[in-house]
């Protein structure tokens, strides 16, 4: 089903980030989104290779009209170009997924990636400094020792809060191919990190080794007939994850059976519909994103056209499956010719799995509920939008007639796409990115 | 559709060319699913080409054909069974092909000039010849690499994506 359009949604726009110009530098363009597990902050990388993290202000959260805003909490520089001077190559800076570790002191721990390179990154405050240091001065300059007369013990004095990012380990050199997945175990000490035809387990602590666990490398390259899109651990047993491929099949791993996993333990596998069969299956097929509920008992991938969710018992269909915008399954010709039908959109569960949402062309982003059968269609716009004022809903109609809030196909705006999104863990708050901005939404509170 | 397939195979070849000059070294999962696209959009098109021939083969009187196909009211079935039958033999015949189509299965040597005049002409045959060898050695430079000591995995020799045999094919 296709966007019901019954007038006013439950959700309205809250803030909007980024530069509100039509003219963006590249290097601004977003390119990851993701709330940390309590959902105070959230962290955005872009194609510069800057991360910056928004904070949730405490002080409103107790009145139950308004939600805390975000605020930008610390802005920092991931990841620089670099030059494979073996290969004569450029890696690009581009943050391809940031996932937080979960908090274990005052310091927010997340890992960020470019196509080569896994970063650890620390934030911290300090609010606090010592002074008065015996041997040097207030500004750092050493005291001449003939002027100590004194003794005195350095104190810690309240300074204006500063947040640090520092990154704590580099883990490199461990990919052939473009890294396009991380993904943190339950344990709390490994993570993965896949690549077009590798998956590589990682702990924390070390980064001059990884234990390569998943090759679909064929011997020669010439048979090669997938590769790997995305990959996720199991959110709560630490043995299992997941890898996408491009051919639109999920395969599940358990770590117990096998040191190198590549033999599947489950094959998630949908057959074709014969009768929509045409040049570009393959490439709609292709699975964009794969993430498992949040209890672990369901898993959702995403391709060009739909959305599936999966139960982990049963592997020979989706328990549900969801038209994003099969509208434009007549214009594949067309959309492969300005390379949007290549557009990788990422999706998100709510914190209860009751409901998931993906991004889409023009802005829309959808929202399906899966209870009820339900489903939206939402604009990101702050032109149509003022903060506080409920989202109307759309439709995409395929005739000629039109309704309010409706639009033809043939005027969608195939540049303005919603590739990333992410949903508090908890509150019912989505970020989203179009190509400018970061959106932010949160549901109304009746 | 043969019109389609060849539209979308220019298209195809194109923009495998320009993902070598992009940013940040060749994507594999693109280059993949553009291969996989533009071949599947040439063996339409040469279906298509090899129905079209067969239509004129039925126009001119040639050797005395099987009673099978005489009666056959749609004589181009064969053709398509044996093209699929034999998808690596015609991909061979292809990879192999010049303009002059000296590789061409024999049956059709009669068609040989008609068929070399209707080669596609967008397709740079004498450029991608010429550029096979240093595309292939740029693209094994760009996906050799000596696997890291991180990996517990044998360090393998990689070999180039064929992603240049694709091209010359056409």
């Amino acid at each position: 089903m296709d966007g019901h359009g019954d007038g006013q949604s439950r959700w309205c726009l809250s803030q909007v980030k980024g530069a509100v110009d039509d003219d963006v530098a590249e290097a601004d363009i977003i390119s990851a989104v993701e709330f940390n597990h309590s959902g105070e902050l959230l962290a955005t990388g872009d194609r510069g290779g800057r991360i910056v993290i928004f904070q949730q202000e405490q002080e409103n959260k107790s009145l139950p009209q308004c939600r805390a805003e975000y605020n930008v909490y610390s802005t920092f520089q991931s990841h620089e170009p670099e030059f494979d001077y073996l290969k004569s190559l450029e890696i690009e800076e581009k943050i391809n997924k940031i996932r937080w570790l979960p908090q274990k002191n005052a310091a927010h721990f997340l890992l960020s990636t470019n196509d080569k390179t896994i970063k650890l990154w620390k934030i911290s405050e300090r609010d606090k400094r010592p002074e008065g240091y015996n041997l040097k001065e207030e500004d750092g300059r050493y005291r001449h020792p003939s002027s100590l007369t004194t003794l005195r013990v350095p104190v810690f004095q309240p300074m204006d809060l500063m947040v640090e990012a520092s990154p704590r380990r580099v883990y490199a050199n461990a990919h052939t191919y473009h890294i396009n997945s991380i993904s943190v175990n339950s344990d709390n000490e490994t993570y993965l990190s896949a690549d077009d035809l590798r998956v590589n387990l990682w702990h924390l602590d070390y980064t001059d080794r990884s234990f390569n666990i998943v090759d679909i490398k064929p011997a020669n390259m010439e048979e090669l007939t997938e590769v790997i899109t995305a990959s996720e651990f199991h959110p709560l047993q630490c043995n299992t994850f997941v890898y996408g491929s491009s051919k639109g099949s999920v395969r599940l791993c358990d770590m117990r059976a096998s040191a190198l996993c590549d033999q599947h333990s489950k094959l998630f596998e949908e057959p074709e519909d014969p009768s929509t069969r045409s040049f570009f299956s393959e490439i709609i097929s292709s699975i964009s994103d794969v993430k498992f509920s949040h209890s672990g008992r369901y898993m959702m991938t995403r391709d060009y056209l739909t959305l599936k969710i999966w139960d982990l018992h049963m592997e020979s269909h989706p328990v549900e499956t969801y038209q994003v915008h099969g509208y434009l399954r007549s214009k594949l010709c067309s959309l492969y010719e300005n390379d949007c039908i290549f557009d990788k959109f990422e999706c998100c569960w709510r914190g209860d799995d009751s409901e998931v949402m993906t991004g889409s062309y023009n802005n829309f982003f959808r929202m399906f509920e899966r209870e009820g059968q339900r489903d939206v269609t939402l604009e990101a716009s702050w032109e149509n939008g003022s903060p506080g004022c409920p989202l109307k809903s759309w439709r995409v109609s395929t005739g000629s007639r039109r309704k309010r809030n409706e639009i033809g196909v043939d005027c969608l705006d195939f540049s303005r796409k919603i590739l990333y999104t992410s949903w508090h863990p908890q509150e019912n708050i989505v970020a989203l990115a179009t190509v400018n901005n970061l959106y932010l939404f949160q549901e109304k509170l009746n | 559709m043969d019109v389609e397939a060849k539209r979308i195979m220019a298209l195809s070849i194109s923009k495998l060319y320009s993902l070598r000059t992009q940013r940040g070294g060749l994507r594999l999962h693109r280059s993949l699913l553009l291969s996989m696209t533009m071949r599947a959009a040439r063996d339409i098109y040469h279906t298509a080409q090899l129905l079209r021939d067969e239509e004129e083969e039925q126009v001119v009187p040639c050797a005395p054909e099987e009673p099978m196909e005489v009666t056959k009211d749609p004589p181009q079935t064969v053709t398509p069974i044996e093209f699929v039958a034999n998808p690596q033999e015609a991909k061979d015949a292809l990879e192999e092909e010049d303009k002059e189509n000296r590789c061409a299965p024999e049956r059709h040597s009669r068609k040989r000039r008609v068929k070399t005049a209707l080669e596609p002409d967008f397709l740079p045959l004498k450029k991608a010849k010429m550029d096979t060898d240093e595309d292939k050695q740029h693209l094994q430079a760009e996906v050799l690499r000596n696997s890291n000591g991180n990996s517990c995995r044998q360090a393998e020799t990689l070999t180039a994506f064929p992603v240049n045999r694709a091209i010359v094919a056409c």
